[in-house]
Parts: structure tokens; sequence; C-alpha cells
């Protein structure tokens, strides 16, 4: 496997709703291994992007490769297979509401392997601790999980299949501070440990400041600027500054909580 | 992604069991065959593994691992492990790490009848009990609204009848209608051997207007608006409206339930009314074409035949009925879980309840008529 390759490749996306033009040429590329995060002021598209990039949107124009897959030009079997090497948690979790939080985790694996179900059991505990969850926990209804724990059991089955990447919709969004900076140590764990490659959409600043690799602008249809977090900061651009001047006015205290 | 080597290839004993290489890629896509293979391995301590020659290991993998090896008699703690790249190495640490706290998992909790027999009782009990408590709210909102017939909501009460009454009338003259064409026809081919077609009219007349009527819209309207209630006022919950009214000084109580109950208590009896006519009209077809009675003679005979306490003890009951549909449709919306799952769960529920207890209902009015003679 080569592992220098990047891994999601986006190429001149451009998208348009009737006549707003909400991409307009989007070309950046994320190598393996890489905690990466998406920015962008409101409007900006970064939600949609994410949904072209895993191919629940089609873009106007432009190609998206994930694993050197085309989203928008392969077979659908080839799209299936390549959604089952990564994995995705939405914003609100949205876990199955019927089902207990470790049949949740079950699910990918029921679905898309032959393994023996006292194996599976098993592998959906590992799953379950490697999102940082009680061994109690599986057997709760998502409905009785706190939001830090609902985020929690969605990135544990997200991570069932073993993904290569792992796409991540606001994932410190309603979160207490405390438990949003426990959640980052855990997304910068699973890239340091498990070698996944992660890209995020996020909105807190803290995520980005303290353990994003590279951070990606999206402004004005185009990405405005693409590197490490902390040059990013020292750019000079309006509203960039803006964004980051949030940081410095409350005197660096992390103590902003973000809203969803 | 590569065709992988046969299980048995993938990992080596040493002849004397201590040692273990592993080759190949490890990983979750085919955990399925690797397992198996692994269970039959018989290494012997002290055991060394060798990683040397992988190419990729997963957690999953690590796993499976681990564990045959802890089946085998090889406790963790006492492998070494060598040869391993950064990244393997990683992999399996943090395996290792979590394998203490993933053995000491408590066991699902195994459902046993006699508890859940016991569960669900207590259930009914008390979902009885607070439906006879959010009675006496309804009640006590009601008086305070009689008190002070400014509180009461006008337009949301207009809307809850244009719903509730005005839009149900299409299917319940249908429903109706059917029922009488059938009852008649039914009544009609007995009455016919004795040559007693004009009983016909007798039977369908008292039929309709003491319990086909009433029961029959009330269970539409149990389907129909009682479930709409519960639909309604759950996901108000569930977007945090109700809490909203709350925290703006009003009462839900006042606001959303008074409404609804005072709405479907003056629909019922209207629409029973017209689910009886629509009633008599089905039958009185039915009459004319099969039994040879001409709607004149067909309403002369019900004027004779059809004693007006029959319809009022038709009528009175459907008050009650309403009552009892809407505090359960209220009710069980007002409570729901915070979920969507629990949305439908309480629809569900609500059409259930408010049948059965139309019913129950019905059976003591029948018993009350009984006793009074009516």
């Amino acid at each position: 496997m080569n592992t220098h390759a990047p891994v999601i490749e986006v190429d001149g996306i451009v998208t348009r709703f009737g006549a707003n033009a909400v991409h307009d040429g989007v070309s950046f590329s994320v190598a393996r291994g890489t905690l990466a995060a998406l920015i962008g002021g409101s409007g900006t598209g970064k939600s949609v992007l994410l949904r072209e990039i895993i191919g629940l949107h089609r873009p106007t124009e432009g190609t998206v490769r994930v694993l050197g897959t085309d989203m928008w030009r392969a077979s659908p079997a080839e799209v299936a297979a390549v959604r089952r090497r990564f994995g995705m948690t939405f914003q609100d979790g949205a876990l199955f509401s019927s089902l207990t939080v470790a049949q949740n985790v079950a699910v990918p694996l029921a679905e898309h392997t032959k393994i023996a179900p006292e194996m599976r059991d098993h592998l959906v505990r590992l799953r379950l601790a490697q999102a940082g969850l009680p061994a109690d926990a599986g057997a709760k209804m998502p409905s009785e999980l706190s939001g830090g724990m609902r985020k929690r059991a969605a990135l544990a089955r997200a991570l069932a299949l073993e993904p290569e990447i792992l796409f991540l919709d606001e994932p410190t969004s309603g979160l207490d501070p405390t438990t949003a900076r426990a959640f980052d140590a855990l997304v910068r764990s699973l890239v340091d440990n498990l070698g996944i490659t992660v890209f995020l959409v996020t909105h807190d600043l803290d995520t980005l400041l303290t353990v994003v690799d590279r951070l990606i602008v999206l402004a004005g249809g185009k990405v405005l600027a693409d590197g490490p977090p902390r040059e990013i900061a020292k750019l000079d651009d309006a509203w960039i500054r803006s964004y980051f001047a949030i940081r410095t006015m409350v005197g660096g205290s992390p103590s902003r909580s973000d809203g969803s | 992604m590569t065709t992988d080597a046969a299980p048995e290839e993938r990992f080596a004993l040493s002849p004397d069991g201590t040692r273990l290489a592993l080759t190949g890629a490890w990983h979750l896509a085919d955990l399925s065959a690797l397992a198996p293979a692994l269970a039959r391995l018989q290494p012997k301590s002290p055991l060394t593994v060798d990683g040397e020659r992988l190419t990729i290991m997963d957690s999953a993998a690590a796993l499976a691992l681990l564990r045959a090896l802890a089946a085998a008699g090889a406790q963790a703690e006492s492998i070494q492990w060598r040869g391993f790249s950064a990244p393997h190495q990683r992999v399996l640490d943090d395996v290792l790490k979590r394998l203490a706290a993933l053995s000491e998992a408590p066991p699902l909790p195994r459902r046993r009848w006699l508890a859940e027999i016991g569960e669900r009782s207590t259930v009914i009990y008390r979902q009885g009990a607070d439906h006879f408590e959010f009675l006496g709210e309804t009640v006590a909102a009601l008086l305070g609204v009689v008190a002070a017939p400014r509180r009461l909501r006008l337009r949301e009460l207009t809307a809850q009848l244009e719903q509730a009454c005005l839009n149900a009338i299409p299917v319940i003259i249908l429903v109706t209608l059917l029922i009488g064409v059938v009852f008649a026809y039914l009544l009609g081919l007995q009455a016919e051997q004795y040559g007693a077609n004009i009983f016909v009219v007798d039977g369908v007349g008292i039929g309709m207007a003491r319990e086909f009527a009433p029961i029959i819209v009330a269970v539409i309207i149990a389907g129909r608006s009682g479930a709409a209630f519960t639909a309604q006022l759950g996901s108000m919950r569930l977007t945090e409206e109700i809490d909203a009214i709350r925290t703006l000084g009003l009462s839900p109580m006042q606001v959303l339930v008074v409404p609804r109950v005072l709405a479907l208590v003056i629909a019922l009896p209207l629409l029973a009314f017209i689910g009886l006519v629509a009633g008599l009209i089905g039958a009185a077809l039915v009459a004319d074409g099969m039994l040879g009675i001409p709607p004149v003679a067909f309403a002369e005979r019900l004027h004779g035949g059809l004693d007006i306490t029959h319809v009022w003890a038709g009528l009175i009951k459907t008050p009650v009925f309403a009552l009892a549909i809407a505090i359960v449709g209220c009710r069980m919306g007002m409570h729901v879980g915070r979920d969507t799952r629990a949305v439908g769960l309480a629809t569900t529920s609500t059409v259930v309840q408010s049948i059965v207890s139309v019913i129950l209902l019905d059976a003591a009015f029948a018993v009350l008529f009984q006793e009074l003679g009516i």
C-alpha cells in the first residue's frame, strides 16, 4: 500500500444552487495520517463540501477522489467498497434510536463482515473502549446518553469497520469545554495510534489550535488558505484575523462553549 | 484491495511452539477467515511473536490475535513482541491497554419473563393512574377557563374544531353509510325468511343509534385525532416548544390541552349524529332495493319504531368517549420521551389505549342503562 499518496483529493469543485455559486473551484488534497480541519464562515458551503466528498451530494463540476476512487464517476459497487473504508459521524450523532449503543456499533460489522457473533461482541466492546465509552454504555439506548456520550457512540460506530479515514461534522459542537477537549485528545490519539486520517468540519478554535495538523480555510467559494493552524492565524486577511481575534479577546482562556 | 493469502500462510508457529511469526496483511476485512485458523494455535510459554513481515495490522486483527493467544493459555503480559514496525506496535499497544477493561465488561442483562410481566403491569398501572391525574389537571384548567372565559384560546379551539370535526365528516359518512348498508343487508336476510321485512327498520334504527354510530365514530376519531394530538404535542416537546410556552409564563394546559379537549368533546356528538343519519340512509338504500320498503315507508316506520331515548342514549355517551380520547392523546404527547422513536411508540399506544377505553366505557354505559331501564 502506498502510504504517501493523498487519501482525499478534491479538484476544481464547483457547486451551484440555482444561480447561487457556493463553490467556485475548490481544490486541495489530504495525505494519509493527517488531522485536517475545514473552516469557513456561515454559508461558505463547508457541510456541502463534506457531503460532496463522502458521496451524498453531487457537485456541479469537479472531481472528488477518496482513497483513489472517483466518488462521482465510479460504479455504485466501487463507491460502496470505498464507503466501507471510511467512517462518518454526523452533528447530532445520528444513532439509530431503536437500537442500543452496542447494537448500533454492531450494525456495520453485521452488514459488511462475516465475523462470528462472539468475536463481533468483543470487537464492539473494543470500539466502545476506543471511543472512550465505559463498558456499561453498550446496553444503553441512545436517548439515555448525554450529548458527549452520544458523540462518542457515533464515533464508535464510525470506527467499527476499521476505517482509513474518519469524517467528523462539528465533532465538539454542543459539548462543554472539558468534554470537548477530551474528545479532541481522543481524535488525536486515533490519528497517532491507529494511523487513521481525520477530516473534520468545525468552529471550535480550541480544537483547531491544539490538535489539528492542517487547516483549510474556505471563503468566497475558494480555498483562502491552507496550512498549519499557527501559520494561518498569522495571515493578513480580514476574515481570518477576525476569526482568530475571538480567541485573544477572551484572553486565551478556553472558556467559550460552542453552540451548534 | 489486494487478495490475501490463505489464513494458514499468514502465521507460522516454530516446531517447539515458542515462536510465532506473522506475515502479510492482518485486517478486519478477512478476520472471519483468520479467526478460526488462529483458534487451532497451540503456543508454548515463553512465547515470542515476530511481526517483522507484517504489512498491515489493524486493531480488530490485533484483538483477534490477543484473544486467540489468551484462549490458548498465553497471557499477554508474558509474550515478547519483536520486529513490529512502529505503527503496528502502536496499534498493538492501544489494544493491549484496553484488553483488561474489555474482559471485565458486564454481560448484557438477560430478560426474565416473570420480571417482564411485573414490569409491564407496573407500567400499565402507572399509566392508568397518570391518565386520571392528567384528567384532574385538565378539569382544573377547564374550570379556570370557566372562571375567566378570556383565557380560552378561541383561535386554537376553532383550528382544532376544523381539523377534528369538519375535516373528519367525509370519512365518517363513508364508513357509517357502508356499515348501515351491511347491517341492513344482514338483518334483511334473516327477516325476509319470516316475512318481517319492516322490522329491519327497527333493528337498524336502534342498533345504529345506541351502539354503532357512537362506537364507530369514536374509534375513527381515536385513530385520527387522538393519534394526531400525541404526534403534535410529542414533536412540540421534542423541539422544546412546550418548554418555551412554559418559559413565556403561559400554561401548556391552557394553550394546548384545553382547546383540544374542548374541540373533541364538541365534535364527537356532532359527528356521531352525522354518522347515525348516514347509517340510516345506507340502510334505507338496502331496504328500498332488497326488501321492497320505499324510503317514505322507511321514514314512517322509523318515526314510529325508533324511540327518541335510543338516540339520546347513544349521543350522551359520545362526550365521555371524546374526553377519554383527548385525555389519552394529550397526555401521551405531553409526557413522551425526548427522542424520535418515543413519539412513534406513544402515538401507537394512544390509538390502542383510546380505542380500548372507548369500548370499556361503552360496556360501563350498557350496564348503567340496564340498571336505569333505558
